[in-house]
Parts: C-alpha cells; structure tokens; sequence
C-alpha cells in the first residue's frame, strides 16, 4: 500500500491581484496633494530660523523670489536683473491679484538688496510677502 | 452516432503580475518629481507704494511707538535704550497687553528700521521676536477670553475676529533712507 502525505488542499498563496490598486491609490493621493517641482533653482542660500512662524496654505498663490548667497536674484526660472522684478512682478499681479511673494532670501545677505527688492515689490504693488524661513527648534 | 462534445475553451487571461510593478514605478516618479514641503515663514503686508514727493508724515505719539532700530553690527536699540535681539519680545509683551481695551487708533506700533549693511539674519530674529510677542499676547488673550488654546480656533470664527480686533499686528517697516550713489 502506497502511503500519501496528506496535505491541504488550499493553494498557498496570498492574493497579490488587489496590490496594483493599492498603488493606485497611492499614486492618486500623491498626485493630488503635492505639486510638482515648477523650477530649477540656481542660487544657493539657506534660510534662516524663526520660532513664530506660519504656513501658508495655498501653494499656488506662492511666487518665489530666491536670493544667493553671491546676491544674485532668481525670478521663475532665469537669474533677473534688480529693475526687471517690478515688471515681472506687475504681470504677475495682474493674472493673480492676490499673490503672496515668498521671499527666500540667504541669512547672510545684507539688508540692502532685501529693501531694494521690497522698493521694487512696493512699485508692482506686490503687498502681500513672507520672509521664508526654517522653524528653530 | 459520433458524441459531439463542445471543447473546453482555455479560459483567457491578461497577465496582471507586472501591473503592480508599473504601478509602483509611476509613484516613484510622482514622489521624485514633486514638493511635499509646506512652505513657512514670516508673513507681512508691505505698505504702498507713494512716490517721494507725495509722502505724508502722520505724526505718532511716543507712547504708541516702538522703534526697532538695527546697526552693521547688529547692535539693536529699542526706543533709545540698547538691547539684545532676544530681550526685544520680553519688553514688547507688557506694551502690548497695556494696549488690549484701547480703540484701534491706540494701539501699539512697532516700526523696523535697519542699516543697509545689516545682517538679513538679525532682520528676521528680530522680526520673529516681534511676532512672537503679539501671539503670546493673543495665545493668553484666547486663554483668558474664551478658555481656547490659538490653533484651536478657527481663523474665520467670530473669535478670531475679536483677537485680531483686540491686538492687532501691526509693524511698520521704516521708509528706507535715500543713499547717496
């Protein structure tokens, strides 16, 4: 007689059909809350830190203006002369009037070129700015 | 006679193993080529601009005023008397909560006023010793007032209104000098 090893009959197996919705999901989550990277930034600085500091909630009424820490000014996405930030900035107000002006600025910058930047900003009637820092913990 | 049988078809399958593999590539590269950091910082509402010519002097008196002057060497002077940058929201909080029952045009102003070789670094260390005088006013004022911590309270409510009547936060950035070229 012929012994047979009794074995289940159920498949060993977990049921991997449902995983590429599972990523889907995912994806989707992923591509609703973020953005996607607009710009190359071509200056280097690091921020600075603060303690009270707020968020700002709507992303897509950010325009950012980077500062480096060789005083170079980035505006979208090209390196900008000083005088051409109050016409760039005007046509930026006119297709987004309430547009907050995220202004990433090196810590070891002078304040020269910051109020210069704000005269400027004040001229293209750009009111609404946020120094962008990093929170000190 | 010849059964006729039907034939068992195959059944027909679309092979599906590699789908979560391209799943998962997609959202690699969703993940790469998007920002997820929430942006913070400072905020504050430049004033207008008015061209030189038309400027108008609005006489403040010196008790409403608080003058943040900031040298090249980052000395900081605070209405006369010099200070350091972390003593400035110690001495900010009391002016600010003498403040709170007085109408609107009482209030306390802060006015900043720096060099032009001044560290930008001191700028926002001062700046954020300034606000966070005003919200430390405003966190014990929501505390006192309706027994709610700040973020608890919703920023379009009735109560928020109320604190942002009661101490409003309003800092001034002095007009920059005219420099000599």
């Amino acid at each position: 007689m012929k012994f047979q090893k009794k074995r289940a009959a159920v498949k060993q197996q977990i049921p991997t059909a449902s995983l590429p919705d599972i990523v889907f999901m995912l994806l989707l989550f992923f591509m609703v809350t973020t953005t996607l990277r607009e710009v190359d930034v071509l200056v280097k600085f690091k921020l600075p830190e603060a303690k009270a500091i707020e968020k700002i909630e709507n992303k897509r009424l950010i325009s950012y203006i980077w500062v480096g820490n060789d005083g170079r000014i980035q505006l979208n996405d090209s390196i900008t002369k000083l005088e051409e930030i109050q016409k760039i900035m005007y046509a930026k107000r006119v297709a987004l009037p309430n547009v907050i002006v995220s202004l990433r600025i090196d810590k070891n910058s002078d304040m020269g070129i910051v109020t210069d930047i704000q005269q400027e900003l004040r001229k293209a009637s750009c009111l609404r700015i946020n120094y962008s820092a990093m929170l000190k913990i | 006679m010849v059964k006729l049988r039907k034939r068992k078809l195959p059944e027909a399958e679309i092979p599906t193993s590699s789908m979560a593999d391209i799943s998962f590539l997609l959202l690699l590269f969703f993940l790469a080529s998007t920002v997820i950091d929430v942006d913070t910082g400072i905020g504050l509402v430049l004033p207008e601009y008015i061209p030189p010519g038309q400027q108008e002097l609005v006489p403040i008196s010196k008790d409403r005023l608080a003058a943040v002057l900031i040298n090249e060497n980052g000395d900081v002077l605070l209405n006369n008397e010099v200070i350091a940058i972390p003593q400035i929201s110690k001495i900010l909080k009391p002016r600010i909560e003498s403040k709170i029952d007085l109408p609107a045009n009482k209030k306390l102003v802060v006015s900043i006023k720096t060099d032009r070789k001044t560290n930008y670094n001191l700028y926002i260390q001062a700046l954020d010793q300034i606000k966070e005088a005003y919200f430390q006013v405003r966190e014990e004022y929501a505390r006192k007032r309706f027994g709610k911590r700040l973020i608890d309270i919703d920023e379009r409510s009735e109560e928020m209104k109320e604190i942002k009547e009661k101490i409003p936060i309003t800092i001034s950035i002095a007009e920059p000098e005219i420099v000599k070229k």
